[in-house]
């Protein structure tokens, strides 16, 4: 009789569970990307030129400044977000030392007009989390903010309950006034071994349906990337992006409603190339499949990249195989021949290439957004001990894109 | 108010499946069966104890501590665990263990990034791997274990009821944890089998 009661129940949970699995929501396209990039194109690196020098531009240098100082020692891993109103919100990770309990999460807001940035505030302490999260939480981490489906902002963080960074997790924090105020964590469950090692630092990208693709990654036993299905603050899908231990930290360009690129930055040991390694979907992000590399020098340390709406491509890394102590920026423009599509490095933001190795700074974790399309906010870590800010306004930009296609004219002459 | 009740009854979960194990040590170490009565009493004590904010240097209750740790168990786990101290428990079979260890055997190194293959990424909703479920538990329960067949449909109903923070079904039913015990529990009885045989051997040996 218990026996007829057990399959019985069991019955019930089946037919919960089919039609828990019928209601998920189908997995749907990316959001319209801004400009469509020609099916040739996708499974081809982009060479970066070895006579590539910096250009000098007529227009005025792109503004720098710095984030707020909250008189930490020790900041890190800056994050960027427009707001409704045109100003920039700025996250990062600031105490006495990167992984120490004292470690907060920051906010401040750049005000375009003025080009003044406001007074740091506190998102997330580490007794905050905890308390919020149920659970002892050691350190946080890599803020990394995005926008919902209803308007509000959410930001992603990573915390540490023991362990290094192997042994992170991602949690979710929402606000529905622009980042003044912010709900309680939520904890992001990613990886079947106690949640351990998953990991952000890319933007989000969004899909037609208005869910969240979250790129993401694992640097625990494996190195790789994962694409995470978001809906509020919880994981519905993932599909990994890369296997192995060679490739974290993906950033996602969307070529069109079904096609995207990601780039990593390299995680390889011994005598492999230290290049940004290359993956590409063409079904949403359902598959990803590894293409090759990328062919710019990696010296395993982050990348940011972004698409602006007439189809440059700006990315800021380290063009080293070892050391952090250069950034540049390089350009590449999705709409043009494949000749075109060449990286190319524009501007050398920081180099203390002329430094004796123990003088040398480390300039590293770029972040890049657009603000209305044309422009481009730059932050990243300089020296740890600051956070810088560039802004590259769009007459910079289209100089710069016009002076490069001159410049291809000529060499084709 | 929803995820402060999930986050309490998280709490209320490990706090008492820590209780369980101390109490299974206390037997263990101590070579005694304590009566239901007496699990009970130490269980609530126990219980509440790990489960309270103590204040002193901690911010936290005791259990969060282990939860930050550990995540929360699998509900199969969990149930294995918690049916361990009803004093009708009797020993899970291990064809059971055989198949969880051979499923955690090859489920976690592909699930920790080995290959593009990535089979935790069923657990948010493939049909077939639901249905590879049930014939599990259909198999136990033909097998005259119930017990399986109930935890298993207890899985998959909090698993549609978002029990807990996991959306993924494979969080429901396996844990390192749970892997482990299974693959301890199957060298433990070779090894008894083993000392059995030995020993049967040297007492009843052609002379």
């Amino acid at each position: 009789m218990s026996r007829v009661i057990a399959f019985c129940f069991l019955l019930l949970a089946a037919v919960l569970g089919f039609l828990y699995i019928d209601n998920r929501p189908a997995w749907a396209p990316f959001q319209s990307a801004t400009v469509s990039v020609g099916e040739e194109g996708q499974a081809q690196a982009y060479p970066v030129k070895k006579s590539s020098s910096v250009n000098k531009l007529s227009v005025a240098h792109p503004q720098s400044d710095w984030l707020p100082d909250t008189g930490a020692a020790s900041v890190h891993a800056a994050s960027l977000i427009g707001l409704k109103d045109g100003s920039i919100r700025a996250f990062w990770f600031a105490g006495t030392r990167e992984g120490a309990p004292d470690v907060v999460i920051n906010s401040s807001v750049f005000d375009p007009r003025s080009a003044v940035w406001s007074a740091p505030t506190i998102v997330m302490d580490r007794v905050t989390a905890e308390k919020g999260l149920s659970r002892y939480i050691a350190k946080l981490g890599n803020p990394v903010p995005s926008r919902s489906a209803d308007g509000s902002l959410q930001l992603f963080f990573v915390t540490v309950s023991i362990g290094g960074w192997a042994g992170s997790s991602i949690s979710t924090i929402s606000s529905t006034d622009e980042g003044a105020t912010w709900s309680r964590p939520h904890r992001l469950i990613t990886s079947p071994f106690t949640n351990l090692s998953t990991l952000v630092k890319s933007p989000a990208i969004q899909f037609a349906d208005g869910r969240l693709g979250l790129p993401a990654y694992h640097e625990w036993i494996g190195r790789f990337g994962e694409f995470l299905r978001v809906e509020s603050d919880q994981v519905i899908d993932k599909r990994r992006m890369s296997s192995g231990r060679g490739a974290i930290q993906p950033i996602v360009f969307t070529n069109n409603a079904e096609q995207a690129t990601a780039y990593f930055r390299q995680t390889r040991s011994g005598s492999a190339l230290k290049q940004i390694p290359v993956s590409e979907t063409r079904n949403a992000g359902q598959a990803w499949e590894i293409i090759g590399d990328l062919e710019i020098p990696n010296p395993n340390s982050a990348i940011a990249a972004v698409a602006l709406s007439n189809g440059m491509r700006l990315l800021v890394l380290n063009n080293l195989e070892g050391g952090r102590h250069r950034l540049v920026m390089l350009i590449a423009d999705s709409t043009s021949s494949d000749q075109a599509k060449q990286g190319q490095v524009v501007q050398v933001l920081e180099d203390d290439e002329v430094l004796p190795a123990e003088q040398r700074r480390e300039f590293s974790y770029p972040y890049l957004i657009t603000g209305d399309g044309s422009d481009a906010h730059l932050v990243y870590t300089w020296d740890r001990k600051k956070i810088r800010h560039i802004h590259f306004d769009s007459a910079w930009l289209t100089q710069l894109q016009s002076q490069l296609k001159d410049q291809k004219k000529e060499g084709g002459q | 108010m929803m995820d402060r009740l999930m986050q309490t009854i998280a709490l209320i979960e490990i706090s008492i499946s820590c209780t369980v194990i101390v109490i299974w040590l206390i037997e263990k170490i101590f070579q005694v069966s304590m009566p239901l009565s007496a699990r009970t009493i130490l269980l609530i004590l126990l219980g509440n104890l790990l489960f309270w904010p103590l204040g002193l240097f901690m911010e936290l209750p005791i259990a969060a501590y282990v939860r930050g740790v550990t995540g929360d168990l699998s509900i199969v786990s969990m149930l294995l665990l918690w049916s361990a101290l009803l004093p009708s428990s009797k020993p899970n079979p291990i064809a059971f263990k055989v198949v969880i260890a051979i499923v955690a055997v090859s489920f976690y190194p592909l699930a920790l990034g080995l290959s593009m293959l990535d089979p935790y990424a069923w657990g948010y909703g493939s049909i077939a791997f639901l249905i590879g479920v049930l014939v599990f538990a259909v198999i136990c329960g033909l097998t005259n274990w119930n017990k399986g067949l109930w935890i298993i449909a207890v899985a998959i109903t909090a698993w549609t009821f978002h029990w807990h923070e996991s959306t993924n079904l494979w969080d429901y039913l396996l844990d390192p944890f749970l892997a482990i015990w299974a693959i301890g529990s199957i060298v433990n009885s070779y090894r008894l089998k083993r000392r059995e045989r030995a020993q049967s051997g040297y007492l009843f040996r052609a002379g």
